[in-house]
């Protein structure tokens, strides 16, 4: 704590300074940025190898052991697209609700939100058994004459996750043109004309702001509930089903309470070392992460209720498959995963209570790491636990997943990886022009309000 | 296709084929066996039309008669011939897997030589044919012996006359499973030499003691016919079955009491029932018996419980209930073949003597052939070749170096081995001549089981590899060594056959021309005809009998060698379908494994799945492949391990490093000159090393939720026959909600009464199993197997629960806890084709989907392998491909060239990626479907049969229409002991079961 | 350029400035001017005084488009080839809510976009520009005859604009 805030800058924000800091995220980002970019190669460099050899051989290279059917891919798509949410939730449901701090680190979320979507999309694909046959799911005339079953849940996640994708690009392309507009008019060289051709010409007129503040409000109005149905879509993959252990009505809020916990997580993950990287401390800081883990705990805490619901209910409902279910995933074959989960994701967001815990960034940044690694564990505990101990004793089974699967998992991480570097590297992370909204406006009077 | 046939080189063999047809076919007279264009279409050859062959199954000696399926020249499916009368067209699961012999890719393709360097070489028949004849020149008389196994029929007299001709009379007969105490016990007792079969219909107490009769024993399809019928419950009333053995096999597992005694001692509980019905007289006793009283009433009950621990009350009761029904007791099983087992046998005998039910119960028919050979035949021949006397020999369909090393050794010490396998088992490797017969479905030949009948074997198909079938190699030597006067002047051993057959025709008093009785007998797999039993009295010799019991000798645990219900002696063991079909009471795969109670592992230290060392006096297993398998159906300091696993050769899916069960045993024959399958062992944990078994149960026991649930024979008599047992967590749905749920149902099915192909009116087809039938032979799933094309997975993939077997055996444990009773319930489990399917809705692509006929389609090419469906099923009867199983080259490849001549046309070969699972064999109901439209008349009930249903030797399998209210399955489906699988998930299943019910022993 | 009459633009460095010259630009009868903003302060959108953005009509075409064209993709799809799966009715109007939903927010979203395009990027060449209006500056570009020029600039210079010149 002590030390992040030694390395706050002192001078205030202006219009002159914010644009000129951004601008030089574009620059020189220095070798730590390079070797990063070296390190995520290299993981998608396996990740690609362990798919081709999925690819090539079949399904039966990954660890998949009946009846769990699904494992660590449909495991790594729901947390990716997890991630995904808070993107959307601090942009668009922020925005809604006026927060004027989440300016400094909506677009750093959004980003990821693109980028969380675009691996969480791959899984899917990587999971089915013939995914040269995945467009199948699309509903186009073909020569079978056949359409698309429209009860089925993945069809649902089809629509939801490409809807999503092709929502939250869009408003993150919408919230980036003003911005790159900016860049645009400091820029030189090749970079000049990159960004003359992505801002669309964009020049801040009052016509165009006029039009674009409203496309941006209704945007973020229709990304607010697309936010909100996307994970209980995702949720009822699992609710619709009658697996004990899914089928269960607190999925859709469960979810999108645990996506937008992981989502926060993972925007802290990103921002520690991204504000460093890009000596941008001064815009994003330690009151920027006192709130995002203020909603860290408010998530938590709903997850940790939702756990406690779960674990209640399958009692209290005296339905004998739900119960040993979840007698199941506290003490059976897989326990050390659920108490990894409750650990992580039940018990260490209690420490958010202290205000000096929310305000130490090394702290945040440990913490939001095991919130991480205990939602993946969350989604395996839900998928994979509640897979091995459905309802006929004779076909329970033991899952573990191979090389494979772990390559391929790594290579996801690459993946976003790679696209976020590559992004902030070259387009604004921080929105110039809403960072601009809400500092105090350069004024001659000072106004009395 | 890609290598080893190209579509030319098969159509040659089509049409080759087609034209023998005509000849093979039963009703054509001969025609001449040469390639035929498949441009003039040979007659009984319809692309696309299954020609059926009538034939007999060799794989054993029980003799069930066959109906080979074949299509366009090719093998594809073994059933049973509904007219033999010994398996009334009932198939077990080693019978089916025939064809995988057929096609089997470790066959010896051509004639082989040894080479000096030790190695065998590809030579022709010609040459092989020399070879012999140079060492026939050399050697004479007895110095020539012809090793067999059972061979009754036509080529145990053109053996037997051969070797005459060369001046020899050493034709050894060696089976594993010789029945060699059975045997001494009979020839005891009544002076006969033969084996009994057993007459169940109507039986109301059967009492095995250690007969494996349902398994392995004698004829285990007719076994199983009689007893399902007699034991199964029908209308209020059934029979009772005790099995008094220490282990508890698959038969027993049908037992309503399992009473282990001491091992070695059930000839004392057998000894003392015979006492307490003599004492008190209820058995309907003949007069003769004083002969053998002193020796029966030396056994009192009380005495008997010493000996074996089985307290003198039961064994009243038990002689009680023996004699107040129609009752049968069986003994001399191999399982239970110990030092003593004749002493068994002969008390099992004289039980059934003073109960009266010899000629009644138990039978011996009076054609039946002779018995012949023994363990001690072996080792005689054994030592003769030690002893340097034998110049030369032949084996024949027997593989004694596998299960008696020593043999081997023994075989350096004879001059030219000749072998006619069709593998390069352990005892082809031990000779210098490897002469492949034909594998008996490319046969002529004939079969003469213990049961009695002629059985005629024809070829069904031209042979798969450059083959000859033995007798007309033998036929060839004669001539070669002009040693061919009477019948071995005949042209073939086809002539040679239709020769002996003439006799056969005297014999039998059939009254036709020659060649209508002979394609009569074609067509009918053989002479059928109850020839009438012989009435057996006690022998002088009945008096002698020695009755003692076995105690084991030294410390340590004692060690059982059963015969493995799917490999049998070892047979099998090449067959991917038996190797990947699991053990009805372990449900392991691909292997073999020790069998230890759990209080004997809890001694010894270990948990199921443990690697342990096993030493007898003779032999220690070292080997890193014996996993413990817990199994409370195994008394304390018992162990026991299938027979026929841990080949060394033989075949690429035999040879798979396991232990070998019979290398435990004791050498040296016992003094009935059998085998003793008991020994004394010491077990060792290996310390920490384990691995996953290849089990196809995720859990043993059912957690009380009523999947396999039962009743008991006195809650149905008092009407609380719904009584729930082994479905304590798994209440039935309130009738008022069923209610609702049926009128809602009713509402949303409304919507599509009327549309596409649902509309109008369908049958529903359903499937009814009665678990009071099913003994769990896995005959069915080899049936599915077969019918279906799975693929076999092996052992790795089994391990990870990959196994594709759409139809499985459920067997949990039940009891045997805190002194309870163990008890085993089954249930086989296949697509219960739900009305409301949880597997359908979510399949986004319509690859699963609801047929207007009430079935769960699946249509392989729209399933992208999303996997839902297999989540969402309840029963976990959906089986995904995580390999391209029949590609050559593949990590998991199970159909190598010429396994994949046996993929059964109609059915599509799944694709990687591809979900797969049961459809009631739709291609047989739309098949039948055709055939009824075809014949313009409307299908009746039984018109379709599934492969499961078709091949229950229990008959516990009914399929039919469930909106035809006079239909079998719908009667079955309303009875009082129907329930659902999981029914309180509302999936409304098409397949019903009853509950299987236990005739608890009257307190 | 050459078509337009050519103008007068003004730079200012504070807000309240603008503001104030936009009113008095009005006052003077130029109410085509064009401001540039780095930001959309609500001080000058409230000087220029716009009317709410048509935007909000495309959003509504779009999103009751969706709506309807999920309806009937998943209940026509439905009946043309009639497939049961699990006894559920062939329209079952519960799980097509979902496609409707997705539907509603994809068209509604692309078009807002597509208005927005229409709207604001369609005419982005107005007039003068000055690229420091999208990092610190506030610009306003008037048009205005040759004649009347002194006067707006005059004006302008005088409310504190940091520079003032004429673009043609």
């Amino acid at each position: 704590m002590a030390t992040s805030v030694q390395t706050e800058r002192t001078e205030p924000n202006t219009y002159a300074t914010i644009t000129r800091d951004v601008f030089n995220t574009i620059g020189n980002p220095g070798r730590g940025y390079y070797v990063l970019l070296g390190i995520v190669l290299c993981g998608l460099a396996i990740g690609g190898f362990s798919l081709l050899w999925q690819i090539r051989w079949g399904l039966g290279v990954a660890g998949y052991t009946p009846p769990v059917f699904w494992g660590v891919y449909i495991t790594t798509f729901v947390f990716w697209v997890g991630i995904a949410h808070s993107g959307t939730l601090i942009s668009a449901i922020l925005f809604l609700f006026r927060s004027a701090w989440r300016t400094a680190v909506y677009r750093t979320a959004e980003a990821m939100t693109v980028f969380a979507v675009m691996t969480a999309g791959l899984f899917p694909l990587i999971h089915v058994g013939r995914l040269w046959y995945a467009y199948w799911l699309i509903p186009y005339p073909n020569q079978r004459q056949l359409w698309v079953n429209f009860k089925s849940p993945l069809v649902w996640d089809l629509f939801a996750i490409s809807t999503y994708l092709t929502v939250s690009t869009t408003f993150l392309i919408v919230g980036l043109i003003p911005d790159i507009a900016s860049f645009r008019d400091k820029a030189t060289g090749w970079r000049k004309k990159l960004y003359s051709i992505t801002s669309l010409g964009w020049r801040g007129t009052d016509q165009q702001w006029r039009h674009y503040t409203r496309a941006y409000l209704y945007l973020a109005a229709l990304a607010t509930p697309l936010v909100l149905s996307v994970h209980s879509v995702v949720s009822w993959d699992f609710a619709m089903s009658i697996v004990p252990g899914w089928h269960a009505t607190i999925f859709a809020p469960y979810f999108v309470a645990g996506a937008i916990y992981s989502g926060v997580a993972m925007v802290i993950t990103l921002l520690v070392p991204m504000r460093k990287i890009f000596k941008i401390e001064h815009i994003i800081t330690v009151d920027h992460f006192e709130n995002l883990s203020k909603l860290l705990l408010l998530t938590g805490m709903i997850v940790g209720y939702a756990y406690f619901v779960e674990y209640f209910i399958a009692w209290y409902s005296g339905n004998p498959f739900e119960r040993a279910s979840f007698w199941n995933r506290a003490f059976g074959e897989y326990w050390w995963a659920t108490w990894t989960m409750i650990l992580c994701n039940g018990a260490l967001p209690w420490l958010l209570w202290y205000k000096k815990l929310r305000r130490s960034i090394p702290m945040l940044f440990v913490l939001s790491l095991f919130v991480n690694l205990g939602m993946w564990f969350e989604r395996f505990v839900i998928i994979v636990v509640s897979l091995s101990f459905e309802y006929s004793p004779a076909a329970m089974g033991h899952y573990t997943p191979t090389w494979v699967e772990w390559g391929i998992m790594l290579g996801s991480f690459a993946w976003f990886f790679m696209w976020l570097l590559l992004f902030a590297k070259n387009f604004p992370m921080v929105s110039i022009a809403e960072v601009k909204e809400i500092i105090p406006l350069p004024r001659k009077k000072e106004v009395h309000q | 296709m890609t290598d080893g046939m190209n579509r030319r080189g098969f159509l040659k063999v089509l049409g080759a084929t087609g034209g023998g047809a005509v000849a093979l076919s039963g009703c054509s007279s001969e025609n001449a066996e040469r390639l035929i264009p498949y441009l003039v279409p040979p007659e009984n050859q319809i692309p696309g039309t299954a020609t059926y062959y009538a034939t007999t199954c060799r794989e054993c000696s029980a003799g069930c008669g066959l109906h080979v399926k074949v299509r366009e020249g090719r093998a594809i499916k073994l059933e049973g011939n509904p007219g033999s009368a010994v398996n009334a067209g009932k198939l077990c699961a080693i019978g089916q897997a025939g064809l995988q012999g057929l096609y089997n890719p470790d066959r010896v393709t051509a004639p082989m030589k040894k080479g000096a360097d030790g190695q065998f070489a590809e030579i022709s028949w010609e040459d092989a044919v020399g070879e012999i004849v140079g060492r026939l020149g050399a050697e004479a008389g007895e110095r020539i012996a012809f090793l067999s196994g059972n061979e009754a029929g036509t080529f145990d007299a053109l053996v037997k006359e051969w070797l005459a001709a060369h001046g020899s009379s050493r034709h050894v007969v060696y089976e594993t499973m010789g029945y060699e105490a059975l045997r001494a016990a009979n020839q005891q007792l009544f002076g006969i030499d033969s084996l009994p079969t057993y007459d169940f219909s109507e039986a109301r107490f059967v009492i095995s003691f250690g007969a494996d009769f349902l398994e392995t024993y004698l004829s285990p399809v007719q076994n199983t016919r009689g007893f399902s019928e007699a034991h199964s419950f029908n209308h209020g009333e059934m029979g009772r079955y005790v099995h008094v053995d220490p282990r508890m096999g698959q038969s027993a597992i049908q037992a309503d009491e399992w009473i282990a005694p001491n091992p070695g001692s059930e000839g004392a509980v057998a000894l003392a029932m015979a006492h307490v019905i003599l004492r008190d007289g209820t058995g309907n006793t003949p007069r003769d018996v004083n002969r053998v009283r002193p020796l029966i009433e030396g056994m009192t009950p009380e005495a008997a419980e010493q000996a074996s621990g089985v307290s003198a009350e039961v064994i009243e009761r038990l002689a009680r209930e023996f004699t107040a029904h129609r009752s049968v007791a069986l003994g001399g099983g191999m399982g239970a073949q110990h030092d003593a087992a004749d002493s068994t046998a002969i008390a099992v005998m004289l039980l059934n003597y003073v109960a009266g039910n010899l000629g009644e119960t138990v039978k011996f028919k009076l054609d039946a052939p002779a018995a012949a050979g023994s363990y001690a035949d072996l080792m005689a021949l054994a030592g003769s070749m030690n002893d340097g006397n034998v110049g030369v020999l032949f084996v024949h369909g027997t593989n004694p170096v596998y299960n008696q090393s020593g043999f081997g050794s023994a075989m350096a010490n004879a001059g030219l081995k000749v072998s006619f396998s069709s593998y390069m088992d352990e005892t082809a490797n031990e000779c210098d001549l490897v002469l492949p017969d034909n594998h008996p479905l490319e046969q002529w030949n004939d079969f003469r089981p213990a049961s009695g009948g002629y059985l005629l074997q024809q070829p069904v198909m031209q042979t798969v590899f450059d083959t000859r079938q033995t007798g007309d190699v033998l036929l060839t030597l004669a001539t070669a060594t002009g040693n061919n006067g009477g019948g071995l002047a005949a042209a073939n051993y086809k002539e040679y056959l239709r020769a002996e057959w003439r006799n056969i025709q005297r014999t039998v008093r059939d009254r036709q021309g020659f060649e209508v009785f002979w394609n009569s007998s074609l067509q009918h797999g053989g002479v059928v005809q109850d020839a009438g039993d012989t009435q057996v009295r006690l022998a002088n010799s009945a008096a002698q009998a020695q009755i003692s019991t076995w105690v084991p000798s030294g410390d340590g645990l004692t060690f059982i060698a059963y015969p493995s219900p799917t490999m049998g002696d070892g047979r099998g063991a090449n067959k991917p379908w038996l190797q990947e079909l699991p053990d009805p009471i372990s449900k392991i795969t691909w292997g073999s494994w020790l069998e230890v109670s759990p209080a004997t592992a809890e001694e010894l230290g270990v948990v199921s799945g443990d690697l342990v060392y096993v030493s007898s006096s003779t032999y220690r297993w070292e080997g890193d492949k014996l996993p413990v398998f817990v199994y409370p159906g195994i008394r304390d300091g018992v162990v026991a391990m299938p027979m026929g696993q841990g080949h060394e050769a033989y075949g690429r899916y035999a040879a798979n490093g396991t232990a070998n069960a019979t290398n435990f045993l004791a050498d040296g024959p016992t003094g009935f000159g059998g085998r003793s399958h008991y020994n004394t062992v010491t077990v060792e944990f290996s310390g920490g090393e384990h691995e996953t078994l290849a089990q196809t149960m995720g859990r043993n026991r059912q957690m009380g939720r009523g999947i396999a649930q039962f009743t008991t024979l006195a809650a149905l008599i008092d009407g609380h026959g719904e009584e729930e047992h082994g479905a304590e967590h798994a209440a039935p749905v309130p009738e008022h909600i069923e209610e609702i749920i049926d009128e809602w149902q009713e509402a949303q099915w409304d919507d599509f009464r009327d549309k596409g192909n649902y509309a109008g009116e369908h049958p529903r087809w359903a499937m009814s199993v009665d678990l009071a039938k099913c003994t769990g032979c896995n005959a069915c799933v080899t049936a599915c197997y077969a019918e279906n094309n799975l693929p076999t997975v092996g052992k790795e993939q089994v391990q990870r629960g990959r196994e594709m077997s759409w139809i499985r055996i459920e067997r949990y444990f039940e009891g045997g806890e805190h002194g309870e009773p163990h008890e085993i319930s089954l249930l086989p489990m296949m697509c219960q084709q739900c009305t409301n399917a949880p597997c359908e809705p979510v399949c986004p692509v319509f690859a699963a989907y609801h047929t207007p006929d009430g079935l769960n389609g699946q249509i392989y090419n729209r399933c992208v392998g999303t996997r839902y469906c297999a989540n969402n099923c309840p029963y976990k009867v959906r089986y995904f491909n995580y390999f391209d199983h029949q590609k050559q080259g593949d990590p998991v490849f199970s159909f190598p060239e010429p396994l994949n001549w046996q993929l059964n046309p109609d059915v599509t070969v799944r694709s990687k990626g591809v979900m797969e699972k049961c459809t009631f064999c739709v291609q047989r109901i739309r098949g039948a479907q055709h055939d009824a439209s075809t014949d313009g008349r409307d299908l009746i009930d039984g018109d379709i049969q599934t492969a499961c249903q078709q091949t229950c030797p229990a008959d516990a399998i009914v399929f039919g229409d469930l909106n035809d209210p006079n239909s079998r399955v719908s009667q079955l489906s309303n009875d009082e002991r129907a329930y659902h699988v999981l029914g309180g998930l509302n999936t409304k299943p098409g397949v019903t079961y009853l509950k299987q019910v236990r005739n608890r022993a009257e307190a | 350029m050459s078509k337009s009459p050519g103008g007068i633009m003004a730079v200012f460095e504070h807000v309240d400035v603008a503001a104030d010259s936009i009113r008095a630009l009005k006052e003077m009868g130029h109410k085509d001017m064009t401001v540039y903003t780095p930001a959309p302060l609500h001080e000058i959108e409230e000087a220029i005084g716009h009317t709410s953005s048509p935007v909000r009509r495309w959003t509504l075409a779009g999103g009751l488009t969706g709506l309807a064209s999920g309806f009937a993709m998943t209940m026509w799809m439905s009946y043309d080839y009639p497939v049961v799966v699990g006894g559920k009715p062939l329209g079952s109007i519960p799980p097509y809510i979902v496609i409707m939903f997705e539907l509603t927010i994809l068209l509604g979203a692309l078009s807002t976009v597509a208005g927005l395009v229409f709207h604001a990027i369609r005419n982005y060449r107005a007039a003068g520009y000055d690229p420091r209006c999208s990092d610190d500056l506030i610009g306003i570009f008037v048009p205005c005859p040759v004649e009347r020029r002194s006067a707006v600039e005059d004006m302008l210079k005088d409310k504190g604009a940091t520079e003032v010149k004429v673009e043609v």
